[in-house]
């Protein structure tokens, strides 16, 4: 009976553990979310309907990751990417399915938050381009969100 | 959402004067797409009020003659639930669109009645209520954010208990009912620009390759669906040429066929 405890105490610590580890790791993306929609916030108040879907993943310093994403002429949109890493910088770019820049000048970066403006010329597919520039982190948290209006 | 509700609560001046002191942003005028290949994610769907809102900027449109609030008979095939729901939730936008409250409330209860079909009921229900509340005070704005975190708990729920599949017809069930509507309008008063919003080739493969995935959803709907979508790529992929007002009558009749087998049953 002693010898089933401990293998239950064990499983179940184990366990515990395990499932902690997904949680903190969930967190983590959750936070990145917060930070992208905490970006976003100032530009509701603009009219832009920021989307409740998001991407979101991890990338060494200086990985890059590419987002398709089809846009509509006649709307404008603006992508926001943010992390919880607050001394990494990172860093967001749109491209048009010719590989061309094709954001609005006023687009910004700032540390652990960066945002890209586009009004499309055209309605097909653009490539949004994130990377985590710099991080003291192995791996970076982010994640981009977007709105329109 | 809890940190996110705490990240809300930081001065919105601080977070509004982010944008004014940041570096403008470097980046290189041009890359080579070809070598982004491998490290590209999914496309996120578009909601089909995105395509909406930039309708609306080609000149007005009579939202209301494209209201549809037949409640439809009631599946037992989940993947055919799934589509359903899908079209049903864009059916919320084009009510709001037209601002037609009873509509919007009766689709609200439709959409939790379909969640429930599926499993995923418990996840839509605040939703539901605050589409009905919501539509009661004429707060369009508060119904389309509504539908929109509809879709997206349906999804998330879905994902969660590994049933990514259905929320790929979800998202599909959507799509049509939007390019439906889309054509509908366009060819009723022709325009290029009003065309070139179908010009969407990537996003119609993305749906093909994850119907081809689907094949133990062995459904009619699904083939008739898979079928259709290879008639609609050459009508839409045209590269750098306008889509004709043909093509647009062809789409819509592909896309209200389909609408109409959606919710109807075999």
């Amino acid at each position: 009976m002693n010898g089933f405890a401990k293998i239950l105490f064990r499983t179940s610590s184990l366990l515990a553990a395990f499932v902690i580890m997904q949680r903190a790791s969930f967190a983590s993306v959750d936070d990145a979310q917060s930070f992208a929609l905490q970006a976003a916030e100032p530009y509701v108040k603009q009219g832009f309907q920021v989307r409740e879907d998001y991407w979101g993943g991890d990338l060494a310093s200086g990985e890059k990751k590419a987002v398709r994403q089809q846009l509509f002429k006649g709307n404008e949109y603006w992508f926001w990417l943010g992390t919880e890493a607050d001394r990494a910088k990172v860093s967001v770019h749109i491209y048009d399915s010719d590989g061309k820049l094709a954001e609005e000048p006023d687009s910004w970066e700032k540390g652990h938050f960066a945002a890209a403006h586009i009004i499309p010329k055209t309605t097909g597919s653009y490539f949004i381009i994130v990377s985590v520039e710099e991080s003291p982190e192995e791996r970076t948290h982010w994640a981009l969100v977007y709105g329109f209006r | 959402m809890i940190l996110f509700s705490k990240h809300l609560k930081l001065s919105v001046a601080a977070v509004g004067g982010l944008a004014l002191c940041a570096h403008g942003a470097q980046a290189p005028q041009h890359i080579n797409i070809n070598q982004l290949s491998m490290t590209v994610e999914d496309v996120v769907v578009p909601l089909p009020n995105e395509i909406f809102g930039a309708l609306n900027k080609l000149g007005a449109v009579n939202w209301k003659e494209h209201v549809r609030s037949d409640k439809g008979p009631n599946f037992t095939e989940r993947p055919r639930i799934a589509l359903l729901l899908g079209a049903v939730i864009a059916d919320g936008f084009i009510a709001v669109q037209a601002e037609d409250a009873p509509t919007v409330k009766d689709i609200g209860q439709r959409v939790l009645a379909l969640a429930k079909g599926i499993g995923v009921g418990n996840s839509i229900t605040p939703h539901a209520k605050a589409i009905i509340e919501a539509a009661d005070k004429r707060n369009w704005e508060n119904v389309r954010q509504e539908l929109d975190r509809t879709q997206n708990s349906v999804q998330q729920a879905m994902n969660e208990v590994h049933d990514e599949k259905l929320s790929q017809l979800v998202s599909l069930g959507g799509w049509l009912r939007g390019t439906e509507v889309l054509t509908s309008v366009v060819k009723q008063h022709f325009s290029t620009d009003g065309a070139e919003l179908l010009h969407q080739p990537d996003l119609l493969a993305y749906f093909q390759t994850r119907l081809k995935a689907m094949p133990e959803f062995n459904l009619p709907i699904i083939h008739q669906i898979r079928e259709a979508l290879g008639e609609v790529k050459p009508l839409i992929d045209v590269g750098n040429a306008h889509i004709p007002a043909e093509s647009v009558k062809k789409v819509n009749e592909i896309t209200t066929r389909l609408g109409t087998g959606i919710v109807t049953r075999d």
